[in-house]
């Protein structure tokens, strides 16, 4: 540990890496929220693991026909927002195919990002990175995209926080009173579209969904208020953001896997808690 | 033309979802101002999709709703309406005010949060429900009943003139029920009240008329609801508790046969 604060003050990237991470968790204990409330975790999950299509394809174009300006996360942002509209209109329109379209998107989205990371010369590396997340690689560009989108996603959810509360707590109720109600769900989704995207950098495609759901399932045992939740999930997001960095560090562990494994074992002991405290 | 007082009127409407069998059939139905009406009818009957008609979340396959003369989804704002409470997430973390200002919400995008007068006009729909001392409590900390008044307040904080509440009772026990049809018959004094229920044998004594659906519809006066009327609907499995029906003035004729 000692290392790792002697470390942060000289190394650059690990300093990126801890930004990220606090950057990363005040996205997703805001949209973490309505994500969970909601009940549309699955869909957040599917969403992160179509970025692979997006991720993959990026990196083809640019390798291979020399389209230098763009950027794998180009590729990941267009991808997380295009299947988030996908899902939402199908589910909008046609309810009970809902959970085939979105197993058949996360499905489809992976395959094409694998055929596009194999068909795309050099190392395979990167695939890992993506799959399974690598804080330390986040450059200072990556930083200000993510400071950028992070201004974005929280300024936008403050917004419209009283139109998507009622959203989530009763669709139906709030199409009673004129709320747009088809809006304010494709914004739900397109603003987890969006958190999917930071997400991945900080732990990767497949452990983005504990990183979005896990701080809000336990904040919500502690406190009643959606607010509150939201300030308690961006807390505990980063203390585990920095937690899974802080212990992978000096015994060269992937640090997302580190991280998620913190935020697990904080939820396993949460649950137990309350339910001792019940049977006493 | 249509009579001022008439705030409902169904005229040979007909509804299936999705290309299936006819749910609705030839439903012609007028309610009248001040009415506190109960749709009844066994489970599948359609007393759900007709409220979901009169508030406009349903089309018809054919015929013409006018709600306060007008479309309904044009007079939807003039309209509270109270949903079943068993769809609700029992854990959502809100207060019984927050979920009550919801009701304050309109088709407007303006943003930020709820206005003091919006505040005060809550607090007041909270009074008059008798839940002021929960004003701050977790709507996932209350009994049925007492949810069951904070959705009721929620629905009557935008001043409505019809009030549609679907199955009220389900989640109430018999003694809360009593004190649920005081609630309604004072609210009814302000506003035309309707009512999705299956629970015909509570309804009878306060309600001014019953609508009885199963696919078709008929429009009962109270005093002519017997056992016999009940069995058309609900099958010969069922036997009718009658109790002391009180006739009243507000029954409609039978428009239907």
């Amino acid at each position: 540990m000692s290392t790792f604060l002697k470390d942060l003050l000289e190394l650059p990237f690990l300093q990126n890496a801890l930004l990220a991470g606090v950057l990363c968790s005040m996205a997703t204990g805001v949209v973490g929220t309505y994500v969970v409330l909601r009940r549309i975790t699955y869909i957040a999950a599917a969403i992160s693991h179509c970025i692979l299509g997006g991720l993959g394809a990026a990196r083809y174009f640019s390798i291979v026909w020399g389209w230098t300006w763009l950027k794998p996360v180009h590729g990941a942002i267009f991808t997380a927002l295009a299947s988030a509209l996908i899902i939402g209109l199908v589910s909008m329109r046609a309810k009970e195919r809902e959970d085939t379209v979105i197993s058949a998107l996360w499905a489809v989205g992976m395959a094409i990002g694998i055929l596009f990371i194999f068909k795309t010369p050099g190392y395979n590396e990167d695939l890992m990175s993506y799959l399974f997340g690598n804080i330390l690689m986040v450059s200072q560009q990556d930083l200000y995209l993510i400071g950028v989108l992070d201004l974005f996603l929280i300024s936008l959810s403050m917004v419209f926080y009283k139109q998507v509360l009622a959203v989530c707590f009763d669709e139906e109720f709030a199409r009673t009173r004129g709320v747009w109600v088809e809006f304010y769900y494709l914004l739900i989704l397109c603003l987890t579209a969006l958190t999917v995207v930071l997400t991945v950098s900080v732990v990767g495609i497949i452990m983005v969904i504990a990183l979005i759901s896990l701080p809000v399932a336990i904040s919500a045992r502690f406190f009643d208020r959606v607010w509150k939740i939201m300030v308690c999930s961006i807390v505990l997001g980063m203390i585990f953001t920095s937690g899974g960095l802080a212990l992978s560090y000096t015994p060269n562990l992937p640090s997302g896997a580190v991280t998620i494994l913190l935020a697990g074992l904080t939820y396993i002991l949460t649950i137990l808690y309350f339910s001792f405290r019940r049977q006493k | 033309m249509s009579e001022e007082k008439e705030v409902i009127r169904f005229d040979n409407v007909d509804f299936a979802y999705d290309r299936g069998s006819l749910v609705l059939e030839k439903i012609n139905l007028t309610i009248s101002a001040g009415d506190f009406a109960c749709i009844v009818g066994p489970n599948g009957g359609g007393k759900t999709t007709l409220l979901k008609l009169i508030l406009g979340l349903l089309k018809p396959v054919s015929g013409t709703i006018k709600v306060l003369g007008t479309d309904p989804k044009d007079s939807l704002h003039k309209i509270g309406y109270v949903p079943q409470q068993s769809k609700f997430d029992s854990s959502f973390p809100v207060s019984v005010l927050d979920v009550v200002l919801m009701g304050c919400l309109n088709r407007s995008f303006f943003w930020g949060g709820y206005s003091a007068e919006q505040k005060q006009k809550a607090l007041l729909a909270i009074e008059e429900v008798g839940m002021s001392e929960f004003v701050n409590r977790s709507f996932a900390d209350l009994s049925g009943g007492q949810r069951q008044r904070t959705l009721v307040a929620r629905a009557m904080v935008s001043e409505p003139q019809i009030i549609l509440l679907d199955e009220p009772t389900s989640n109430v026990d018999i003694h809360g029920t009593e004190q649920f049809y005081n609630m309604f018959e004072e609210l009814n004094r302000k506003f035309t009240i309707i009512m999705v229920s299956h629970d015909i044998g509570f309804v009878s004594n306060r309600v001014k008329s019953v609508i009885c659906v199963r696919q078709t519809l008929q429009v009962h006066p109270i005093s002519e609801l017997t056992g016999e009327t009940l069995q058309n609907l609900y099958g010969s499995g069922v036997h009718a508790i009658r109790h002391d029906h009180r006739c009243s003035e507000g029954g409609h004729s039978c428009l239907h046969s």
